[in-house]
């Protein structure tokens, strides 16, 4: 069979290459350290973060020092508090302050350097009186961007009524930090408030006690302890592996074949066998390859998380389970071969490599849509848009994918879906064939795209 | 069976309005070497690839062993393309067993033919080299080697001796009149054609896309164009002109260059000549494929 000559060329061409022994290496490691660090980062690396307060109301700063030793034992949060003292002129102010409407944009050029950044309590007429009255927060601002403190919390004098207080910080999105403080404050207030009416300590601890929350996966082959950040992060990394799959390997047949077609084997070729057969042995072998390296990174992690004693391995074997393994075998087999019929029509129309990346351009840019709408698909895997989506037949392979691995659809979408990108692949592969036929033997200009039109009409 | 190998009949190409190859009609009779001869551009290679079905004619027809070209014909013609190519990293061994598997031979006849075709080039110490750290030269044998390794019916060579030294051209020459002992037909063109002089049993000239010669070895030479006599003599030459069979007449005095309008009038002019001059030597010289080829085209042209 002259198509298994074809096939075991472009296989073993492309698996001796010192390229693919380092890159199937390689690319566990950086994706692994892509997973991990961030998450090692939080556990390992959270320095004590200092926050000052100064405390108004005067009652809350002592009990929050005292929560700061007994309570927070739970969380990750390493947090130094330190008091400031209050001056209550600045409490009066702030109050003043927030409750003002935010300046109108026409009035920025006016305030003064000292006053950026806090403009929001500078109120609707900020000069540098009253900017100086706000001497503490204009202090701190110093401070924090002088790395240090990491934070001012403000406890306004009448919290009880407005339940609200007031956190600087160069990040204000650490949501555990955020999350705490606002916990922290209103406990210790529910507490008072419960306490001045007479009732047992005992009773009051027992009602403000925190509660917390566990989120389980439903999955038709069971139910899964899981976090949802953790999903996410892993149906974006295992599509980034099939969108690199399908790009490295599709821009290396499509290099193939310019190469074939520049020192024209492709005459011998012709001459030896059909263009059919080796359009089809090239894109099988080219395959095969990156079919190799997948599977040897499965292998990979399966071990891996088979002996990993961290937390983590335990997540991700929640994640992967052999149905969606299976799931990502068959559609990165479509995605892989939609695509590479995609990259070698292109090789077979064009003569550069410069001219290649001109008509690979909409290609990427048709793999790498999926990955926008892809949040769309963990917010709501199961809204109109991402189910077209997913059904589009070029967009199937990582959408579809993405949605099986956040939240199984019906089976009878995954079929459907499954079909129509089958069917497509078929008739791209048909489509191809033809077009590559007389592609790969015209040398010279760059057809246009009524030319390659007028390939595929010859009989 | 057919006694012809291939034969092209009346075939038209055109390039963007610019007419290629312009009704070019050849028969290859079977077991026969046969020249496609012609300048740079003449339209040697796109005839080779409208035989080798890489190029569709606009008009006319190709038949070969009395068929159309079709699948079955590749596992039996041997095709030498005018621009060689070969898979840079393929070792020299790997690129003998892909083409020959993709002629449809098997492995163990690779094996057998492979080794002794390398070390005939003198390339069995290439055998696990990349074809990336072959020379020029080694390459292109190495490219003769897999057109002929399968033993194809039908040889279709496009410029053989390109690139070759003259050892090599000399090698090639050998297998070529080898192969030709073996019953294979041959077709190659070259636009050295003191090349093909010694080789080929008839000739296809082409110029401009046209057909200009067309016959076999002998009839082409005696048809294009006298044979030129050279004579040494001492005396008076002059009545040599008015001789009525006499088409060029050149005289140096003591030497001179004559063409006679037909080979018939040999014995007649050399009794005339002995009767009136002493002549110290008296050489006919066959005219060269160049120089019939030359004449050709100066008359193509003068007839346009």
């Amino acid at each position: 069979m002259k198509i298994i000559a074809i096939i075991k060329k472009e296989y073993t061409q492309i698996v001796k290459k010192k390229s693919f022994l380092i890159s199937t290496i390689l690319t566990p490691v950086l994706m692994g350290a892509m997973l991990f660090v961030p998450v090692l980062l939080t556990k390992v690396g959270r320095e004590a973060k200092i926050i000052q307060i100064a405390d108004y109301s005067g009652s809350v700063a002592e009990e929050l020092l005292g929560d700061q030793r007994s309570q927070r034992a739970g969380t990750d949060l390493k947090l130094e508090f330190t008091l400031i003292r209050p001056d209550p002129e600045q409490g009066r102010l702030l109050l003043e302050f927030d409750s003002q409407r935010p300046p109108s944009k026409d009035q920025g050029p006016r305030f003064s350097s000292r006053l950026q950044g806090i403009d929001d309590f500078t109120g609707s007429q900020p000069d540098e009186k009253e900017g100086t009255k706000l001497k503490l927060i204009s202090e701190y601002r110093r401070k924090i961007i002088g790395k240090q403190a990491d934070g001012l919390l403000l406890i306004p004098e009448n919290l009880k009524n407005s339940r609200r207080v007031y956190f600087f910080a160069l990040n204000v999105s650490d949501f555990a930090l955020n999350d705490y403080l606002t916990s922290a404050v209103q406990k210790i207030l529910s507490r008072q408030i419960l306490t001045a009416r007479g009732y047992d300590i005992q009773v009051v601890e027992e009602a403000i006690r925190d509660i917390s929350m566990a989120t389980f996966k439903v999955k038709k082959e069971g139910i899964t302890k899981s976090t949802s950040g953790m999903d996410y992060m892993m149906s974006i990394f295992m599509l980034t592996i099939l969108f690199m799959v399908i790009m490295l390997y599709g821009q290396l047949i499509m290099r193939g074949i310019i190469e074939e077609k520049n020192n024209r084997i492709v005459e011998v070729l012709i001459s030896s066998t059909n263009s059919r057969t080796l359009f089809y042995g090239k894109i099988i072998g080219v395959g095969l390859a990156g079919f190799t390296q997948i599977s040897i990174w499965v292998i990979l992690a399966a071990l891996a998380f088979s002996q990993s004693s961290l937390k983590i391995g335990e997540v991700m074997s929640g994640f992967f389970t052999v149905e969606l393994g299976i799931y990502f075998v068959i559609f990165f087999l479509i995605g892989y071969y939609m695509y590479s019929i995609f990259f070698s029509i292109v090789g077979a129309a064009v003569n550069t490599d410069q001219e290649a990346q001109q008509y690979a351009g909409p290609i990427f840019t048709l793999l790498f849509i999926p990955f926008l709408i892809g949040i769309m698909v963990t917010q709501n895997p199961n809204s109109t848009v991402v189910l077209i989506a997913s059904m589009f037949p070029l967009f199937t392979p990582t959408l579809m994918f993405m949605r099986i691995s956040v939240a199984v659809p019906p089976l009878s979408q995954i079929l459907i879906s499954m079909g129509l990108s089958i069917l497509t692949t078929l008739f791209l592969a048909w489509l191809g064939a033809k077009i590559f036929r007389t592609g790969i033997l015209l040398y010279g200009k760059k057809p246009s795209i009524k030319e390659i039109a007028r390939w595929i009409r010859y009989p | 069976m057919p006694d012809h190998a291939l034969i092209l009949n009346d075939l038209v190409k055109d390039f963007s309005g610019k007419r290629a190859v312009d009704g070019i009609s050849i028969r290859l009779k079977k077991g026969e070497i046969l020249g496609l001869l012609g300048p740079n551009g003449a339209g040697k290679t796109t005839t080779i690839r409208m035989i080798m079905n890489i190029i569709a004619p606009d008009s006319g027809t190709v038949q070969i062993f009395g068929k159309p070209f079709c699948e079955f014909h590749k596992n039996h013609i041997g095709y030498l393309p005018e621009e060689r190519g070969l898979y840079r990293k393929l070792k020299v061994s790997e690129t003998l067993d892909l083409f020959g598997k993709l002629k449809g031979m098997s492995t163990r006849r690779i094996a057998e033919t492979g080794p002794a075709l390398l070390k005939r080039f003198d390339l069995q110490d290439y055998a696990h080299k990349k074809v990336e750290e072959l020379s020029k030269g080694m390459a292109q044998k190495l490219q003769f080697i897999i057109t002929i390794m399968h033993s194809p019916d039908l040889l279709i060579l496009d410029e053989p001796f390109a690139g070759l030294d003259p050892v090599n051209i000399e090698l090639v020459r050998e297998i070529i009149l080898e192969k030709r002992k073996e019953g294979v037909s041959i077709i190659f063109s070259t636009h050295l054609m003191e090349y093909a002089e010694k080789i080929v049993d008839s000739v296809v000239m082409i110029h401009h896309g046209k057909k200009v010669l067309d016959g076999s070895l002998p009839a082409v030479k005696s048809s294009g164009g006298g044979h030129s006599i050279k004579v040494t003599y001492e005396g008076d030459a002059r009545f040599v002109k008015t001789l009525d069979y006499i088409g060029r007449f050149k005289d140096f005095g003591k030497e001179m260059e004559i063409e006679l309008r037909d080979v018939g009038y040999q014995d007649e002019f050399l009794k005339h000549l002995a009767s009136r001059l002493s002549i110290s030597r008296y050489e006919i010289s066959e005219p060269s494929l160049t120089q019939i080829f030359m004449r050709k085209a100066k008359e193509d042209h003068g007839e346009k």
